[in-house]
């Protein structure tokens, strides 16, 4: 994949490397830290909004912290604050690296849209909190924060589209710059019709809600799929030294997204008010799209088969690793809320949940964590402090998110049999409330632990920015790679 | 492989068929969807259908305190839940009503600015809740401390919605009836702020299955389904 590894003048080839890190430094560490910050609030506000719907009096009747405003910004924090942050991070880093550029112009721009885009979410979260809320899904901070948010994407998405515009080579094989390319060109195209059409036109109605959904999908399918993926197509190659298995696979994979990904979303309305071939292609695409998923896992796998020892101690590796193993599970869970055979059982509970969930914390945080602990080092100047605080990330991520996952999942089949269950007909909602109580309290559990280990990994990321990583020529590994004994640090040993 | 152009234009024409066909064309369409008179003749009725304009205040509040995270306004057919069925969750209030609810239509939610048809099912669907809603003051108190009502339940306490006063001369009629340790300190009494009415209001005003020009009365269901 690195055509550049074998080059004969390694020195001057790191060198040039070196100046492209050094040129994107700013941006990204910038949006990383602050991505990680909203990561940690976002998870901590998980646990709180999840005990909130078990035990709604909790922290007392404040009308800031109800679920129905608490939920939102819960989300929202997720998906603005630390996804798309920390999705712009690594896709500035990997198109100046893989179209071998220095960023040329536009970092004080860069920092200036960062700063504004923090700030608006901050404004746009409080109002929620105080009671401005929009009710759309992940469009819930007001009228105000899109244009802002847009400009601040756009300060991003123009250098970085350049870049590959500059770089493209007709013969060159870049599967991972298409993805980011994707990524760059289609956000601002979903966010500005989804905003335009909820906020700018005289009013939807219910057709409003099946825009809204789709936008939740789009964002999903043709955002956060896209960087998670290509940060998959850049790292497995890298750290395991193999090329991709397959570029037709790569191909297709990338070309079927495309073309399958904007046509999904109103089936999340099925049987509802919306025209029937809206809900109908939806759920035929979401079911489709287990192909580009399962292929692109297919290939992922296949170009890390044999190398699993390099999966296991280096942190890049095994985040992304068991982010990729998350993509067929997404492509799963949307099959499923797709399908009317399964989708109408599902509908409306915690399975949506579930979704949200899987997407973009269990496969797109993932991948992004993986690509933070690669490119941090080599922006910082500085190695990873502790092997401990890495694997502890690594483990409560994953058995936390796996938990929400399952829980979610459960829940909602539990939630959609009850829903169905014709003893219930005339009865209030006692069963359905008391029934999914069980799966709330495991949600909220998970979120606590994973908050506790995102909580290291800020400052852990807080300590590498400010220059306070470990002073070393190797990388932090998670344990002894057999055939690089001479990677053995004194920080491994203290903690194997 | 392909050039920088017509990748680009790969990915822009991918993108721009489903942008197109189904968001550009039917939110442009929706612009022309009116009322509708009904037929005295066929449907027996007379008016328009929606009858009327929702409460737009009322759903201000509604979807301001996120009520839709919990609760649904769109009522499926039965061949996909159980919904029609429930019992009250339409016009007929029978305890066996003859057929069930309808699902709804684009028209239903015609003149709201966006439509809450909800996120997640976790207390009942409120589409038809007009039809079965108890007096406006038990909705209050449902509002104020739902906890009042069912110990189980896990709605929120919107007493932000809610004035708690001192009471001055006579007590006000409008008070909310609490009782035990959810009634208010000696002397003092709970009043629903105009927010809180015009809540009420709007959830009074949720009703969304009238009959729709046209189409036949859904057939009634055999009596003997249900014993």
């Amino acid at each position: 994949m690195d055509s550049t590894s074998n080059s004969p003048d390694l020195a001057a080839d790191n060198q040039r490397r070196a100046a492209i890190d050094k040129s994107v430094r700013g941006p990204v560490l910038f949006l990383f830290l602050n991505g990680a910050f909203w990561l940690m609030l976002s998870t901590i506000l998980g646990v709180l909004s999840a005990a909130k719907l078990f035990a709604p009096s909790f922290l007392g009747d404040c009308e800031f912290i109800t679920y129905g405003r608490l939920q939102p910004v819960h989300i929202n924090a997720l998906v603005y604050g630390w996804g798309i942050q920390v999705a712009l991070g690594i896709m500035l880093w990997i198109m100046a690296r893989r179209s071998g550029q220095e960023l040329r112009g536009g970092k004080a721009t860069m920092i200036a849209a960062g700063i504004f885009w923090n700030i608006t979410i901050t404004v746009g979260l409080l109002s929620i909190l105080l009671g401005k809320s929009t009710s759309m899904e992940w469009l819930e901070m007001p009228k105000f924060a899109w244009p802002v948010l847009l400009l601040c994407f756009l300060a991003y998405a123009w250098p970085i589209a350049r870049m590959f515009g500059r770089a493209f080579r007709p013969e060159g094989f870049m599967v991972s710059t298409w993805y980011i390319l994707g990524a760059c060109f289609w956000f601002p195209w979903i966010f500005v019709t989804a905003n335009v059409a909820l906020h700018c036109l005289p009013g939807l109605g219910a057709l409003g809600a099946g825009i809204n959904a789709w936008y939740v999908h789009s964002v999903i399918l043709l955002f956060f799929v896209p960087v998670g993926v290509a940060a998959a197509y850049y790292f497995i190659p890298k750290i395991t030294g193999q090329p991709i298995a397959s570029q037709q696979l790569a191909s297709f994979g990338f070309w079927a997204l495309a073309i399958l990904g904007g046509w999904t979303g109103m089936q999340k309305f099925m049987g509802g008010p919306l025209p029937f071939w809206m809900v109908a292609i939806g759920s035929t695409v979401g079911v489709l799209l287990l192909v580009p998923f399962g292929l692109v896992g297919l290939n992922h796998h296949l170009t890390a088969l044999g190398k699993h020892d390099a999966v296991s101690c280096s942190p890049t590796l095994r985040f992304i690793f068991f982010g990729s193993i998350f993509l067929p599970v997404t492509g799963i869970i949307l099959a499923l809320s797709s399908a009317f055979w399964t989708g109408a059982s599902i509908q409306f509970t915690q399975a949506w949940y579930a979704l949200q969930t899987v997407s973009v914390y269990g496969f797109f945080s993932m991948c992004a964590f993986g690509a933070v602990y690669y490119i941090t080092p080599r922006l910082a100047g500085c190695e990873w402090l502790s092997v401990r605080l890495i694997r502890n990330h690594f483990w409560f991520s994953v058995y936390g998110v796996s938990t929400i996952v399952i829980m979610s999942l459960v829940a909602g089949w539990q939630q959609g049999a009850d829903l169905n269950n014709p003893e219930y007909w005339n009865l209030d909602f006692m069963n359905h409330v008391l029934n999914s109580r069980p799966y709330v309290m495991a949600r909220a559990i998970a979120w606590a632990l994973i908050s506790f280990s995102n909580i290291f990994f800020l400052l852990h990321l807080m300590l590498m920015v400010a220059g306070l990583g470990r002073r070393s020529n190797a990388p932090t590994l998670l344990h002894r790679s057999h055939g690089h004994d001479d990677t053995q640090t004194s920080a491994q040993a203290s903690h194997a | 492989m392909m050039n920088f152009r017509s990748f680009i234009l790969g990915l822009a024409a991918a993108f721009a068929l489903p942008w197109l066909l189904l968001i550009v064309v039917p939110a442009l369409n929706y612009q022309q969807l009116t009322r509708v008179a009904y037929d005295k003749d066929k449907d027996g009725l007379e008016g328009f259908y929606p009858p009327a304009v929702v409460n737009g205040q009322g759903q201000l509040i509604y979807i301001q305190e996120g009520c839709n995270q919990c609760h649904t306004q769109m009522i499926r057919p039965v061949q996909l839940g159980l919904d029609g069925w429930y019992k009250g969750w339409g016009q007929d209030q029978e305890s066996r009503p003859a057929a069930p609810v309808r699902s709804n239509t684009l028209r239903d939610y015609l003149g709201e600015k966006y439509a809450p048809l909800g996120v997640q099912r976790i207390g009942p669907d409120l589409t038809n809740y007009g039809w079965r809603a108890p007096a406006a003051q038990v909705i209050h108190q449902k509002l104020y401390d739902p906890a009042s009502i069912h110990d189980w339940s896990t709605m929120p306490a919107y007493k932000h919605l809610y004035k708690l006063q001192k009471i001055q001369g006579p007590a006000s009629e409008r008070a909310l009836k609490l009782a035990g340790k959810f009634a208010p300190p000696a002397g003092y009494e709970v009043i629903p702020t105009p927010e809180a009415d015009r809540l009420v209001e709007y959830l009074l005003s949720l009703k969304k299955d009238f009959p729709v020009p046209g189409q036949p009365a859904v057939a009634a269901a055999p009596a003997a389904a249900k014993k």
